[in-house]
């Protein structure tokens, strides 16, 4: 009988394809095999942690309270792992009762001890994970290890370490922070820098204050936008003083965070930042005077109104609305500064509150508006333009006794 | 003589299969270290912390859509339904001849509005904007159409009032974490990070169930599973490589994230380029080789878009012959870019690469194909040659092919159903006769329409959500 070779070596050239069959119908079978058995691993292992994070939940309270000796799963690095991540998720769900109670189990249980270990010894993604897990934890005794990582050679250990401080979410993490800045500069993006930075100083602002006046142009910028998002009324005085600042980025700030502040006080030195020759310092303060919404603020923004910058028009427009009882006041003003960019932003932001017919009504009931006025707002109302040729309604203001 | 000629042709083309495959064979492996890199990555990064984050930018979301009607108001629930602190969502109603308009009218309340509207970008006549009172996010910009998807995102372009913009398909689906996950290289560093795409998967075959993704199964057409194994090499190891080396000339049309300022600097999108969104990113290289050459364009391959492939012959070869057309214009028009040291390693390397590997293979491929025929014919052919040329270009390609799924597999594992896994793996042996020399004559023949100068785009026959999914009816809370 002829050999299977024999044949092959007959058939030539088509058994030049009968191998490539074969060969590849064998690497198609030895690669599903990897696939299924690595599979088949997987479904095993996973069974297996389920079956122990379900034990542990089931004996968790004799286990935070150390009735479960810590050393019959400490040495085994699969149920430590287990317990560990158990124990971090809890972290994010925790009230501050439960949450002193985890952390009292790390560190009993020395499962804190064994992370600042690693994230201080360890490096790449070892460390990596360490300073996240560390960060997790939210004990205070992590933020020294968390700001060694911060001067790790690695952009991603850095990284690690900052979202791990942010995480920890403390003064005292911020004030690593901060001072690893005034050391090192920015050696991170930043914006996960300015996001720690809010998290761990939102509880303490006056702790940024220090940077903003000794520190250099770029880590003022971040502070400043740091403090813009943190600030109290309590800070309104203190950052009085930065209003002048030569920092386009800090008198932003400054705006932004006298939102913040008591409107008496603020509102006056917003109105001086309308008219700052930097187009953002003057967006933040028309955006922050629509969040005091005082009725102080309504000239500055109808100042605002006819900005030469779009976005600061579109902004205070959407501030002007807000003021629902002054809003046929503000409407007549608008129409009067015969600012066709300011009316058409006024007019574009009543109809994303939906407020136009509110307005109409408001200028068809209200008695003391002389008719020919009534007309020339309405008629601009609809058309949404100026009248070719214009003329001011006389003020509502002017007539005793208005009301709608 | 001819002889001699032959066998050099023949060599010639061996050694330009080997330079090729082992571009490949690099670019799997660049793929896989970064795929893991950011796996680890990802592991610091919390998406509840940024989803609840103040400093996440506002990014505007563009959904061109064209006739519609029947998906486009589920398409827009599940696009306000991302995850993702600051959105706003604008629907470009691009000359529909169905009732797309009067479904979202019906659906989210719309009401004519005066919005600020300047149009920076030239685009056809804006008929109207409406927004939503059910949802204030949700804009609608009622436009004639233009005969260009490219013509629309511009309009949108117009009205976006955020610093980001991400263009999506309406009929793309998104997993709800997809926003998010698409901007964590932007938040992680917005100076830098210009733009990002995301990973495009085959939805053919796929459930839905109230718009999203519920199970992921392989279709049981052959085609369908072939364009599979493509989108994942294309993705998985294309994309993931020439990212990491900032040189990623396409972020796809269905699924991207752009800085807003940027798009209109380049005065948006072509209205009359054939690849809209290949040509988007060659120019912003363009422009920020010249302005500001610290940037990075990122790919991040976790935030899925389901997109649907053409199932049948004449749609798929359309389609192909249009990425082929669109291909050749845009390098034709980036030619000034090839070899000049200030277009940095775009001009200096992924352009070459492109037209050589990319644009000409096909060409290249037809050359081979004659000359080893001719060669055959002539009694020239080296028979051990034609052999090891023919394992070798075999082996490779496969080799790819299967890194892909296997990294598809160690990674991501979308597929559960080990059927799929092992359907997946035979068609990276199969894809290669007749596939190939379809793709190939495709791929002439879109080059031999770009010569010609027949620029027209042809539909494609798609099935739609409702025919192509096994839909159950979405349960009511």
């Amino acid at each position: 009988m002829e050999s299977v070779f024999e044949l092959l070596r007959r058939l030539s050239p088509a058994a030049l394809v009968l191998r490539a069959i074969l060969v590849a119908t064998a690497v198609d079978i030895l690669l599903l095999a990897f696939i299924l058995l690595r599979r088949a691993y997987r479904k095993r292992y996973f069974a297996r942690r389920d079956a122990k994070v379900f034990e542990f939940r089931r004996n968790w309270d004799a286990l935070l309270a150390g009735r479960i000796p810590f050393e019959t799963w400490r040495s085994k690095p699969f149920e430590r792992r287990i317990v560990e991540e158990i124990v971090l998720d809890a972290f994010e769900s925790a009230l501050p009762e439960e949450s002193a109670k985890l952390l009292r189990f790390l560190r009993a249980s020395g499962l804190i001890e064994k992370r600042i270990f690693e994230a201080r010894h360890h490096v790449g993604w070892r460390r990596q994970r360490a300073l996240v897990a560390l960060g997790r934890t939210r004990a205070p005794e992590g933020i020294p290890a968390l700001s060694e990582g911060l001067r790790d050679r690695s952009l991603e250990s850095r990284l690690a370490a900052l979202r791990g401080l942010e995480r920890v979410a403390s003064p005292e993490a911020g004030r690593e922070i901060l001072n690893w800045m005034i050391e090192a500069g920015l050696r991170v993006p930043v914006v996960p820098l300015q996001s720690a930075l809010i998290q761990c100083c939102a509880e303490r602002p006056q702790i940024v204050l220090p940077y903003l006046e000794h520190t250099d142009t770029a880590t003022r910028e971040i502070v400043g936008r740091v403090m813009g998002e943190i600030a109290t009324p309590s800070l309104g005085p203190k950052l009085l003083r930065f209003v002048d600042d030569k920092l386009p980025e800090l008198r932003a700030a400054v705006a932004r965070a006298l939102a913040q502040t008591e409107p008496k006080l603020a509102i006056d030195v917003l109105t001086e930042l309308t008219q700052d020759k930097v187009w953002f310092v003057r967006l933040r303060a028309v955006v922050s005077l629509g969040q005091l919404c005082h009725p102080l603020a309504i000239n500055p923004l109808l100042n605002g109104l006819c900005d030469s910058n779009r976005l600061v028009r579109l902004r205070a427009a959407e501030a002007l609305v807000e003021f629902t009882r002054e809003r046929l006041m503000i409407f007549e003003r608008v129409v009067a500064s015969h600012d066709k960019y300011g009316l058409y932003a006024y007019l574009a932001a009543l109809d994303n509150a939906d407020l136009q017919k509110a307005l109409e009504a408001e200028v068809r009931l209200t008695y003391a508006l002389p008719e020919d006025s009534r007309q020339l707002l309405l008629e601009v109302l609809r058309a949404g333009t100026l009248p070719a040729e214009q003329f001011a309604p006389e003020p509502l203001a002017a007539h005793a006794g208005a009301s709608s | 003589m001819i002889n001699h000629s032959l066998q050099f042709a023949n060599h010639a083309l061996f050694f330009y299969y080997l330079v090729c495959n082992i571009a490949y064979l690099a670019m799997l492996l660049i793929a896989l270290r970064a795929t893991l890199k950011h796996q680890h990555r990802l592991k610091s990064v919390s998406f509840d912390t940024i989803k609840q984050s103040r400093l996440a930018p506002p990014v505007t979301i563009l959904t061109p859509a064209h006739n519609e009607e029947k998906t486009i108001c589920l398409a827009v629930k599940n696009l306000l339904d991302l995850d993702y602190p600051h959105l706003e969502l604008i629907v470009i109603n691009d000359g529909s001849s169905d009732a797309t308009l009067e479904k979202l009218q019906e659906a989210f309340a719309l009401r004519p509005i005066r919005a600020v509207y300047v149009q920076q970008i030239v685009t056809a006549t804006v008929r109207g904007i409406y927004r939503s009172e059910v949802d204030q996010r949700l804009t609608v910009v009622d436009k004639k159409a233009a005969g260009s998807k490219a013509d629309a995102i511009n309009a949108g372009l117009n009205a976006a009032t955020s610093p980001y913009i991400c263009v999506i398909d309406a009929d793309s689906v998104l997993e709800r974490d997809a926003l998010l996950r698409i901007m964590v290289p932007v938040l992680t560093d917005p100076a830098r990070v210009v733009s990002a795409g995301g990973i495009v998967r085959v939805l053919n075959g796929a459930q839905l169930e109230g718009g999203r993704v519920s199970k992921i199964r392989l279709s049981r057409k052959s085609l369908d599973v072939i364009q599979v194994v493509e989108y994942l090499r294309a993705f998985l190891i294309g994309r993931e490589a020439w990212a990491r080396g900032n040189m990623l000339m396409i972020i796809s049309g269905a699924f991207g994230v752009f800085r807003t300022d940027l798009v209109r600097a380049v005065e948006g999108y072509r209205a009359k380029a054939i690849g809209e969104d290949f040509d988007l990113v060659a120019r912003l290289h363009r422009y920020l080789r010249e302005t500001q050459p610290e940037y990075r364009i990122e790919f991040v391959p976790d935030p899925v878009c389901w997109t649907e492939v053409p199932s049948d012959l004449q749609s798929l070869g359309r389609q192909r012959s249009r990425w082929q057309k669109g291909l050749a214009d845009v390098l034709w028009r980036s030619r000034d870019m090839l070899f000049r040291p200030r277009y940095g390693r775009i001009g200096m390397f992924a352009l070459p690469y492109l037209w050589l590997f990319e644009l000409l293979s096909p060409v290249i491929e037809l050359g081979g194909l004659v000359t080893i025929a001719l060669a055959a014919f002539t009694g020239a052919l080296s028979r051990d040659l034609f052999l090891d040329f023919l394992i070798f270009g075999y082996a490779f390609a496969t080799l790819i092919s299967i890194g892909s799924v296997v990294q598809e597999e160690l990674t991501y594992k979308r597929y559960n159903d080990w059927r799929d896994v092992a359907r997946l793996i035979s068609y990276c042996f199969v894809e290669h006769f007749p596939y190939r020399q379809m793709h190939m004559f495709w791929r002439l023949q879109g080059m031999w329409q770009y010569l010609r100068g027949d620029l027209e785009w042809k539909p494609l026959k798609r099935q739609g959500f409702d025919e192509v999914v096994t839909s159950r009816p979405v349960p009511r809370t």
